[in-house]
């Protein structure tokens, strides 16, 4: 994380102003009501304890966008975009479900069991989505098709394939262990929450530990001279679209886990969007370049704080989106390079008036 | 002068390149297909009336909303943008007249009007901030279609139906196809086959569209800014004012769909018509239309909009089959269409005429 | 007909006239302010100083499309015509005439039609621009720009993708536009051309004016001359490598080429020898080094390093067997702007090594501290980015770069550009000591100064194939100058 900041020179500024814009919501909802951002620990009925609180409510409902959102964030520094994520967290929870009601013909009734083994019922929906991940990447790495048509194929197929696999059926299930990933909790925390932080943890690992993160810039800013430089952009694009694919699995268990079910219709509906506009709130240009893993974070952290903080004061929640568009909107518009151009023209004059470098 | 050049083509060779364009061949795979396929279902659900007038007569009238938007979509995809606003946009008016016409009590031209400014009005906003700002239009449309979502929402969290009667006249208006019997007297058809007004709207929108794209300097424009924005630029053509104009115009074609769904389902829903801006992207590109910008013909947009009816049409003639196959099948299709688009263009430019 | 001063800050006191009825070639190498001065006169740059007049009248003109309105029109090496348009929309796009409202598409292929028979060019002119070669596409530029009554016509390197028969045809239509009365400016680095169908030449050098020229009363060898140029007398302090005639074959290309680019060269470098090529601006070095690294896939003949041949599909293929391409265009394909030096100098060794094998961060900082001090960059740290650095800082860094993977062979495309006098010598007594420790250098330069002072033997490379291979102890400049020009073969152009 040093490193994303110290190397993110110009995206300091727009990483810097999202966690601005995140502070300053977070103390509108303060202002507005004072138990905001209260933090308790509260014992349930079965003996657990477990944190509550809006701020953990934020952390907790945002986990399905930021592990997306975290290949996304690759996905579209290489100057792509990957709109097939909603469709894949679907498939994830229909065979999740799928293996978890294996025996439906037999048991109607949905129990605390399973009959085939429950590695299966999380390894199987990963590995779909992996494939289907992997189809993506081949198209746009190997076959150079524009990434919104080749990502629209699955947006439109998969929800199809979802629905076959369970025969369009919606089962439930209450097997605890199933229950426990989106709804249970270690040391307090929720475990989505700590699943999204290994998530996060461990992509940016892998992308800035190896040097994966440095070709994927290198790509997304200059693909001529990365190529001449000695690299292969067509397998730095599969392997972004393969882990996109396998993040909307994860998100698609813990989306299922959530409501003990399969909701092929309605299962990562939006995904796609909330996970992009993250990745773009975050800093990360959409024409590719430069990311960071970070700002992603607290983009996601601010439409799902926008969502809650309306939700809160009883705006109806579908009347989030007309709020969210209006912030996105201002956020893309100080983004635009006009405006930056001017912000950075003024900001450049102050510098050299108080006697400092002046930025390039 | 050195004689390299001389050819005069003659009738033959003329229909030989029409034949062989690139650009064509995307149209006559789209309207291949979708004879291979309707075909297809004449084979096997012919019996059941799958070949019937009424049958054929449904694609149009049912899919009107979705062949409406793709006009406009085609003018928008071929400059080279997006717009994945104007589901939303169609929702919007619909509420608008929903709620206009039942809540309010306004006449619904009165609405069609609000909703007309509401959505040229935004199509321009969106076309000037991709124009001027450059931003890129899939975060642009994508921002405009979360706010139509939102204040459509905002108007009525529920379902409204209308019951106006000018809604209800409008709906109901058919043309009976009628052809003459036995006794020579002209009687409906069986099975009861006729032509209303989304079907009219529909027809008469293409074909207006391709007036546009084929004889207006605005049309030629557009193609222009699609295949080349800089050269177009530096040939003096008004690239600003077509872009901005073209968002508009889409806004317009949402607003038109908006009506004929509401037409079609008699009421506001702001949940209605989700995903349904991917419809008519990928009907724009089964018709042949590219991504990239600069190719595309309405001709091919209608027949991909029909091609992608007929899929649900023969799902729905089989009853055994799971009604989400359409949208495998449908994107197996895509696939396939994505295929031919890239060997077209991989094959035209290896060969170059001299 | 038309006189201009500009005072560019690339361009200095240039003094240039065109004459009514006159085709004009304006000549010099890269850099020299040709591509400026017609910036200039095609509105895309506002002069700091001086004065432009059309038939006597000042203008200023402040866009290309004003430009175009006034009569000066462009035919660019890249076509600015849209493809996807039939060749009779393009020449009338914009100005379409219409009949009823709508356009008139039968008057439109006629009239496109006649212009196009009227430049000998007999074609289908309803079929999409794309479906014809770069010959016919460019006449269809010039027809547009005729038919908008251009009074000036500047055609920017239009013989680079033509062949001989079709460079015929354009000078037949640019003596036609001649007698019409249009005042051609031509760029172009052709020579031969030059003086086939010029009538007065203007040569440019770093930005100044060297002279202007009737056809007739320059030979090819004081022109080439004029436009190369002698550099300042400055002393470097080199000692050549020793000719290593024994030592082994390092690579060895035979019969290579790319259909309609160049074609047909053979060559060979041993170890421990610096091999240069020389030639003007579009002669085919650049095309020839990018298809010895795999930048562009070998259609023709073989490349073999040591005895084994070599099938090149991509850069890293190449870099993998041990060699390396420092570009000419460093923006293009040199400099990764948003990253840093330390990134951008480590990208070509990290990519030898794949991501999952990174090389630690404090090896990067060696590395890149090594190059910084070696080449003299001037940088506060290593993790500024790149793009916020000089040309010639940014130039260096690409060195850096591809001198950081250890290469037996380098191919150098230009690396003195842009670069002050004390860094050129340090890299001419680099590559010289690389040659010492037993590797092969490609040394590719316009300054002839350069290569003869560093070069065991050069190959001369002219008009997209190669010339001549010369020793480079004992040829001299003349010798070279020479060559290129063409002179002392009693060789012409058919035309």
């Amino acid at each position: 994380m040093k490193k994303a900041i110290a190397s993110g020179n110009f995206l300091r500024s727009k990483l810097f102003w999202a966690i601005v814009a995140e502070l300053l919501i977070l103390l509108v909802g303060f202002i507005l009501r004072p138990d905001f951002l209260s933090i308790q620990l509260r014992t349930l009925s079965d003996g657990t304890t477990v944190l509550f609180g809006t701020p953990v409510d934020i952390l907790n409902r945002a986990s399905e966008i930021t592990i997306i959102a975290m290949g996304m964030t690759l996905v579209i520094a290489l100057g792509g975009t990957d709109i097939s994520v909603g469709a894949l967290v679907a498939v994830s929870g229909a065979i999740a479900l799928k293996f978890l009601r294996w025996d439906v013909l037999v048991y109607n009734t949905p129990g605390d069991y399973t009959v085939q083994p429950f590695y299966l019922v999380i390894l199987l929906p990963l590995l779909a989505c992996t494939l289907m991940g992997l189809f993506n990447g081949a198209l746009i790495g190997k076959l150079k098709i524009q990434p919104i048509i080749a990502t629209l194929i699955l947006m439109v197929g998969g929800r199809g394939i979802a629905q076959i696999v369970t025969d369009g059926k919606q089962f439930t299930t209450q097997y605890t262990p199933f229950k426990f990933i989106g709804n249970g909790s270690i040391l307090g925390l929720p475990l989505p929450i700590i699943i999204t932080l290994v998530v996060v943890l461990g992509v940016m690992l892998f992308v800035r530990r190896t040097s994966f993160g440095m070709f994927v810039e290198s790509v997304g800013i200059n693909p001529n001279a990365s190529r001449v430089s000695g690299l292969k952009s067509g397998t730095i694009i599969l392997i972004a679209y393969v882990l996109t694919g396998f993040l909307s699995g994860i998100s698609g268990l813990i989306y299922a886990s959530r409501i003990s079910s399969n909701d092929s219709n309605n299962a990562g509906l939006g995904y796609e969007m909330d996970a992009i506009l993250a990745v773009v709130i975050g800093g990360t240009s959409m024409t590719g370049g430069k990311f960071s893993l970070t700002g992603t974070v607290v983009g996601s952290l601010i439409i799902r704080t926008i969502t809650t903080l309306v939700l809160y004061f009883g705006v109806v929640s579908e009347a989030i989106m007309a709020f969210k568009a209006l912030i996105i909107a201002v956020v893309i518009v100080l983004q635009s390079e006009p405006v930056r151009n001017a912000i950075s023209r003024r900001r450049d004059r102050i510098r050299t008036q108080m006697g400092g470098e002046a930025r390039a | 002068m050195p004689d390299i050049h001389s050819r005069t083509l003659g009738h033959r060779e003329r229909l030989r390149a029409l034949l062989t364009n690139p650009r064509y061949l995307m149209v006559y795979a789209t309207i291949g297909i979708f004879l291979l396929i309707y075909l297809f279902g004449a084979l096997l659900y012919g019996s059941k009336g799958f070949t019937s007038v009424r049958t054929f007569m449904l694609f149009f009238s049912d899919n009107a909303y979705i062949g409406i938007s793709a006009v406009g979509m085609t003018l928008v995809l071929i400059t080279g943008g997006i717009d994945l606003s104007v589901a939303a946009v169609a929702s919007l008016t619909g509420m608008i007249i929903a709620y206009g016409t039942t809540v309010l009590g306004l006449h619904p031209l009165v609405c069609i009007l609000i909703a007309l400014l509401a959505g040229v009005g935004l199509g321009a906003l969106m076309g000037a901030c991709i124009q001027y700002l450059n931003v890129p239009p899939f975060i642009t449309t994508l921002t405009g279609m979360f706010f139509a979502r939102g204040v459509t929402s905002l108007i009525s969290r529920e379902s409204i139906s209308i019951k106006h009667s000018m809604i209800d006249a409008l709906a109901g208006f058919k043309i009976y196809l009628t052809w003459p019997n036995a006794q020579g007297e002209w009687v409906k058809i069986k099975p009861v086959a006729s032509i209303d007004l989304n079907t009219i709207a529909f027809l008469v929108v293409i074909v207006i569209g391709a007036i546009i794209l084929q004889r207006t300097r605005f049309g030629r424009n557009v193609y222009a800014i699609g295949g080349n924005e800089q050269s177009a630029s530096l040939m003096g053509l008004p690239v600003a004012r077509t872009k901005v104009l073209v968002y508009s115009f889409n806004g317009l074609c949402s607003v038109l769909a908006g009506i004929a769904y509401v037409l079609y389902v008699k009421s506001g829903w702001n949940l209605s018509l989700q995903g349904a801006e991917l419809d008519v992207i990928s009907a724009c590109v089964i018709g042949g239309v590219m991504l990239s910008g600069g190719v595309g013909y309405m001709f091919g947009t209608l027949f991909g909009v029909l091609l992608k009816a007929t899929i649900p049409a023969i799902i729905t003639f089989n009853g055994a089959m799971n009604s989400w196959w359409a949208k495998i099948f449908t994107s197996v299709l895509l696939l396939l269409f994505i295929m031919i688009q890239r060997a077209v263009i991989a094959s035209s430019q290896r060969t170059r005429r001299k | 007909m038309e006189i201009s001063f500009p005072g560019v800050k690339a361009l200095d006191q240039v003094d240039f006239t065109l004459r009514r009825g006159e085709v004009h070639a304006l000549l010099g190498e890269n850099g020299a302010g040709k591509s400026t001065l017609i910036k200039v006169l095609t509105g895309v740059h506002r002069p700091d100083a001086g004065t432009m007049l059309l038939s006597g009248q000042p203008i200023r003109p402040g866009s290309t499309q004003e430009a175009q309105k006034m009569g000066i029109s462009t035919v660019y090496q890249e076509v600015n015509l849209c493809h996807n348009l039939t060749v009779a929309e393009n020449i009338f796009i914009g100005r379409q005439p219409m009949k009823r409202g709508r356009i008139d598409w039968k008057t439109i292929n006629r009239r496109a039609r006649e212009l196009m028979l009227r430049m000998g060019m007999d074609i289908d002119v309803t079929q999409p621009l794309s479906a014809y070669s770069i010959a016919i596409q460019q006449m269809a530029s010039i027809a547009r720009a005729v038919d908008i009554n251009a009074q000036v016509l500047i055609l920017d390197e239009p013989t680079s993708s033509l062949d001989d028969n079709e460079v015929v045809n354009l000078f037949a239509v640019m003596r036609e536009l001649k007698a019409q009365g249009l005042g051609i400016i031509f760029i172009t680095h052709f020579l031969d051309q030059v003086f086939a169908v010029s009538d007065r030449l203007t040569v440019l050098r770093n930005g100044r004016l060297v002279g202007e020229y009737e056809a007739g009363a320059i030979s090819k060898l004081e022109l080439v001359t004029n436009m190369v140029g002698k550099d300042m007398n400055v002393i470097y302090n080199l000692q050549k490598a020793p000719r290593p005639d024994e030592a082994p074959v390092v690579l060895e290309a035979s019969g290579i080429g790319i259909p309609g680019k160049v074609e047909d060269i053979s060559l060979n470098i041993r170890k421990g020898e610096l091999l240069g090529f020389a030639g003007l601006l579009g002669s085919g070095r650049t095309e020839t080094a990018e298809m010895l690294f795999g930048v562009v896939p070998v259609h023709q003949g073989s490349i073999s390093i040591g005895e084994e041949p070599l099938s090149l599909r991509a850069p890293l293929d190449a870099i993998r067997r041990g060699m390396a391409f420092c570009p000419e265009d460093r923006k293009r394909d040199g400099i990764i702007g948003d990253l840093s030096i330390r990134e951008n100098i480590a990208l070509a060794v990290q990519a030898t090594r794949g991501f999952m094998h990174p090389l630690p961060q404090k090896e990067q900082q060696e590395l890149a501290q090594r190059f910084i001090k070696l080449l003299s960059i001037a940088t506060p740290d290593a993790d500024k980015k790149v793009g916020e650095l000089s040309g010639g800082n940014q130039q260096k860094v690409i060195l850096a770069r591809w001198m950081a993977t250890n290469p037996d062979l380098l191919i150098l495309d230009e690396p003195t550009r842009g670069i002050d006098i004390g860094a050129k010598a340090e890299i001419q007594r680099l590559m010289l000591e690389m040659c010492k420790e037993g590797r092969s250098v490609i040394f590719i330069s316009s300054e002839l100064d350069e290569i003869i002072r560093c070069a065991n033997r050069i190959i001369v490379m002219r008009d997209l194939a190669k010339a001549a291979e010369v020793d480079g102890d004992t040829c001299t400049q003349a010798d070279i100058l020479a060559i290129i020009a063409n002179e002392g073969e009693g060789e012409e152009a058919a035309v």
